[in-house]
């Protein structure tokens, strides 16, 4: 194949893209909500407790860190999520049947999960449409790399705020 | 209209309300738990008789009970709730709610009307729901997570 077939059509290429305008933010706050990754949320430090953990020891470690949730992971591979809400939905009138059972039995295993490149509104997407107050974060080789809280969120908010 | 100008321009009246679990002093702590699960509200406000708040149960406070022990659950709640409440107006900046949760490690505030009677409960969660209300693109197409059927939940 000559060379002069290899650029044939290249006059006739249109860039699909050639028409396109950058989204307009209002205000910074709005650019950096779009625009910044996860990442760059604080999601450390984040505390991990092991599946076999029994209750009674998960729930003196919530009380000890003064954390709303632990994260249940074995090898930093995310199994679920032990949270005050469990606490309460779970534990509070069950405390001493349950409280040697394995934190597994109890947790949230069903969690819902950001990744660390995904758009710093997706953590408020989470928040808002699923009514998780913590998301733990994960890099892309799936492993988890923290959590992001209402808190951290607002620290963020609080942040691209003062550019103003 | 910007984010940034919205929060100190609009209202705590646009925040997304819940309806508070509101009891009084003499109620039982069982009585106050089994509201707070069945409405998956995080903390029960404590009011007087004209519906004014006097104190507030926390599920951090439950944690920190159970983490010392079992609890009496037939005790009245006022043995055992925060005397504070920490509380916004209907007409304050919604960048007071911004401010306590960040500063004050605030997660949920009693809403009051002008007679200082609760009317509301947001925090955390209608902060969340206002902000990426702003952005429906963003919001609607992020993948989030591998459950795809959602069970209604607040909380974890």
């Amino acid at each position: 194949m000559s060379d002069e077939n290899k650029l044939s059509g290249a006059d006739e290429f249109q860039d699909p893209l050639e028409n396109y305008e950058p989204r307009q933010f209002d205000d910074p706050l709005e650019q950096a909500l779009v625009e910044e990754e996860i990442g760059t949320i604080r999601h450390e430090p984040f505390t991990t407790i092991s599946p076999d953990m029994p209750v009674h020891e998960a729930v003196k470690e919530l009380a000890a860190l003064h954390h709303a949730c632990l994260l249940v992971a074995e090898n930093d591979r995310l199994l679920g999520v032990f949270s005050e809400r469990d606490v309460l939905t779970r534990l509070a009138f069950e405390y001493e049947e349950i409280k040697d059972r394995p934190v597994s039995e109890v947790m949230t295993s069903d969690t819902i999960y950001v990744y660390e490149t995904d758009s710093a509104v997706a953590s408020l997407a989470v928040m808002a449409l699923c009514g998780y107050r913590h998301v733990p974060v994960l890099d892309l080789n799936d492993n988890l790399v923290g959590i992001i809280s209402p808190q951290r969120v607002t620290e963020f908010l609080q942040h691209h705020f003062e550019q103003d | 209209m910007g984010l940034q100008e919205n929060f100190r321009n609009e209202q705590v009246r646009q925040l997304e309300m819940r309806d508070p679990v509101v009891v009084t002093a003499d109620v039982t702590l069982r009585e106050a738990l089994t509201q707070m699960r069945e409405r998956n509200v995080g903390c029960a406000i404590v009011v007087d008789e004209d519906r004014k708040p006097q104190g507030m149960f926390t599920e951090s406070m439950l944690v920190e009970m159970l983490s010392h022990g079992p609890l009496s659950l037939d005790e009245p709640i006022e043995k055992y709730m925060a005397d504070r409440c920490p509380w916004v107006r209907m007409d304050d900046p919604i960048a007071d709610v911004l401010d306590a949760m960040q500063l004050k490690n605030i997660r949920m505030l009693c809403v009051v009307d002008e007679q200082n009677r609760v009317v509301g409960l947001t925090g955390q969660r209608g902060l969340m729901e206002y902000v990426a209300e702003h952005f429906p693109g963003e919001v609607t197409v992020q993948r989030v997570g591998q459950s795809p059927y959602l069970s209604d939940r607040e909380g974890a």
